[in-house]
């Protein structure tokens, strides 16, 4: 399977600066319709990393590609497949929505007819209808960044960059931009990525995310994965003698730690279906007070992948050693990590 | 089914080749600039002389009165390579500014707007970008300039018949060269004006004032320092002579053709490493 993007040791200077430093990673499957989230503080080299896949820059080391096509060598087959909806405003005033993007899809390659009925599909499609023949200069924010989408998609693109797509909307229109990019993910198969500092726009749309931190990749998972750990991952408050609970759990195959006060957090094996915990507590007689689920957030991988956090919470449980370990040694019941 | 009730698909259908998609930026140029009235009288007035000058080589050709004028007379009156230069020195004046009009529109909108990006996202180079709005000017100066140049020439040629074509075809040579470098020059002056300033009305201006001031300049150093190389920097000069040599008329005094012809080759590329250094899809700051 051909990867969405490849990158391999990529380094990028501007100037006397080095903004990218060696960043290697593999995102995406080609034709597969999935969202990569790039995120990263201010400066961390996120917009150069997408302008360099666009071959806008010359990297001095290493290369990227783009369903197998270099970005600098090929960067003329790169953007056949690529559709780019840059953060800044970017438009042509005195042209209406549909001549602005009969242009855009005409310079893509589109027939001359093609462009013209893609130009309005896609205007309706992205809720410009109505506006469809007032000039670019006259729309509100909102409705330019709406546009902005519809000239990165009217050719029907492979992969959609985009760059801050929720910037200046109103949370109505932030709904409606996440619901359009959901839609290219998953009706039409178009690969996204979607560069945001709104960590909860990435986690509501995305698949995988790369964090970036002076000009490194400073983390990168599958969030499909990670949401499917954190359903493993439960917070369990009880009350009573729960000395004999670490033993009756790691019995059943579970991880945990107990964190003082009758708090326990416990990693449940693949299988472990949750009315066994109920049964457990019911057999040692415990008072469960609260049974949730505990996720690491976006926000939390974040922090720590920028610094700025010492652990995530499932980390944490990870850190320590092993709850067999924990009961065994007897080191006490209710002992703090 | 209604547009408004059909859903998005993506295109899957062929695509275009490369240089069909790079003249629809010509094509959609083009649209917009003749939906300009004022580019649109300047056009018409541009045109005034040459149908002027239509008229006087039929009347050349054909009344009696005019060929049995005295020798002296009737050479002034020939259609021949002084005619020619005339007629380009005219057309060059409304060349000027029709550049100075429609190019500006051609570039300063896209910086202004920061579109940019957006071009070169697309399978669409530097050089074929600029290769695109070049070609919205070239077209543009063609109707005024070789085009009804060598339209005159042939018609004097199909008029005073095979023996004056032989004799003088490389006046039809002449004019279409020596328009076709002047019309590069020209178009790489509006394009980098229009690169330089961003502002429309301001690159307009910088287009008449390169060609009329540096003309100024030039005059007044070759005054001041009593010399005449000072003409070197007046770019409507230097293409005055060599339009004068390859239309083989007298050279006025001045510098010489290889001199002139190195100096509008050093302009033009000066001119291409401002639009080098302008046309990038980000600016980089270093």
């Amino acid at each position: 399977m051909t990867a969405a993007i490849e990158i391999d040791n990529l380094r990028l200077k501007l100037g006397r600066r080095e903004i990218l430093k060696g960043i290697s990673c593999r995102l995406g499957v080609s034709g597969s319709g999935k969202a990569i989230g790039l995120l990263g503080p201010n400066g961390a080299g996120k917009s150069t990393l997408i302008q360099t896949l666009l071959g806008f820059h010359r990297p001095h080391a290493g290369s990227a590609r783009i369903f197998g096509f270099d970005c600098h060598r090929q960067a003329r087959e790169v953007r056949s497949h690529v559709g780019y909806m840059p953060e800044s405003d970017s438009f042509i005033a005195n042209l209406t929505a549909v001549s602005f993007l009969c242009l855009m899809g005409e310079l893509s390659g589109l027939p001359a007819e093609t462009a013209l009925e893609k130009a309005h599909e896609v205007l309706f499609h992205v809720g410009l209808g109505e506006a469809r023949y007032r000039t670019l200069g006259t729309y509100s924010l909102g409705m330019k960044q709406m546009a902005k989408l519809a000239q990165a998609i009217v050719h029907g693109p492979d992969l959609v960059i985009l760059d801050e797509p929720t910037n200046g909307l109103d949370p109505s229109a932030r709904l409606r931009m996440l619901k359009l990019v959901k839609e290219m993910k998953d009706e039409h198969g178009m690969s996204v990525v979607l560069c945001s500092h709104l960590l909860r726009d990435v986690e509501e749309v995305c698949d995988e995310v790369v964090i970036m931190k002076d000009g490194l990749i400073v983390h990168q998972s599958n969030l499909e994965e990670e949401r499917r750990s954190n359903r493993r991952f439960v917070e369990l408050e009880v009350s009573g003698d729960d000395s004999a609970l670490a033993a009756h759990l790691s019995a059943l195959g579970a991880e945990m730690v107990s964190e003082g006060g009758g708090r326990w957090r416990i990693v449940l094996p693949l299988e472990f279906e949750i009315a066994r915990l109920w049964q457990v507590t019911a057999q040692l007689n415990l008072g469960v007070r609260k049974l949730t689920h505990r996720r690491d957030s976006l926000e939390e991988i974040f922090l720590k992948a920028v610094g700025h956090l010492q652990a995530t919470p499932h980390d944490r449980l990870h850190d320590v050693p092993h709850a067999d370990a924990v009961a065994a040694e007897e080191v006490s019941p209710h002992g703090h990590l | 089914m209604a547009i408004y009730k059909r859903g998005y698909e993506r295109y899957q259908g062929p695509l275009t080749s490369h240089w069909t998609r790079v003249l629809v930026l010509p094509r959609f140029a083009w649209r917009r600039l003749f939906q300009q009235r004022l580019v649109l009288i300047l056009m018409i007035a541009s045109l005034i002389w040459p149908l002027l000058c239509g008229l006087f080589i039929y009347l050349s050709n054909r009344l009696d009165l005019l060929q049995s004028l005295p020798g002296d007379i009737k050479n002034m009156l020939a259609i021949n390579g002084k005619f020619f230069l005339i007629f380009m020195n005219v057309q060059s004046v409304f060349s000027v500014l029709l550049a100075a009009l429609a190019g500006p529109g051609l570039i300063a909108p896209d910086l202004a707007n920061n579109a940019l990006p957006l071009y070169f996202s697309r399978p669409l180079t530097r050089v074929d970008y600029v290769a695109a709005r070049m070609a919205a000017l070239v077209g543009l100066l063609s109707l005024v300039t070789w085009l009804p140049g060598v339209l005159l020439f042939w018609m004097q040629s199909g008029m005073a018949g095979w023996g004056w074509l032989t004799h003088n075809w490389y006046l039809g040579t002449g004019v279409f060269f020596g328009f076709a470098a002047w019309i590069l020059v020209v178009s790489l002056v509006a394009l980098a004006s229009s690169a330089y300033v961003k502002w429309r009305i301001v690159a307009g201006g910088l287009v008449l004032g390169f060609f009329f001031i540096l003309t100024g300049v030039a005059e007044m150093l070759n005054a001041i320092l009593r010399v005449n190389w000072g003409s070197l920097l007046n770019p409507t000069r230097s293409m005055y002579i060599i339009w004068s040599a390859m239309l083989g008329q007298e050279l006025p005094p001045g510098p010489g053709v290889w001199e002139c012809v190195s100096v509008l080759a050093v302009l033009i590329v000066l001119l291409g490493m401002i639009l080098e250094r302008k046309l990038r899809a980000v600016e980089v700051i270093s």
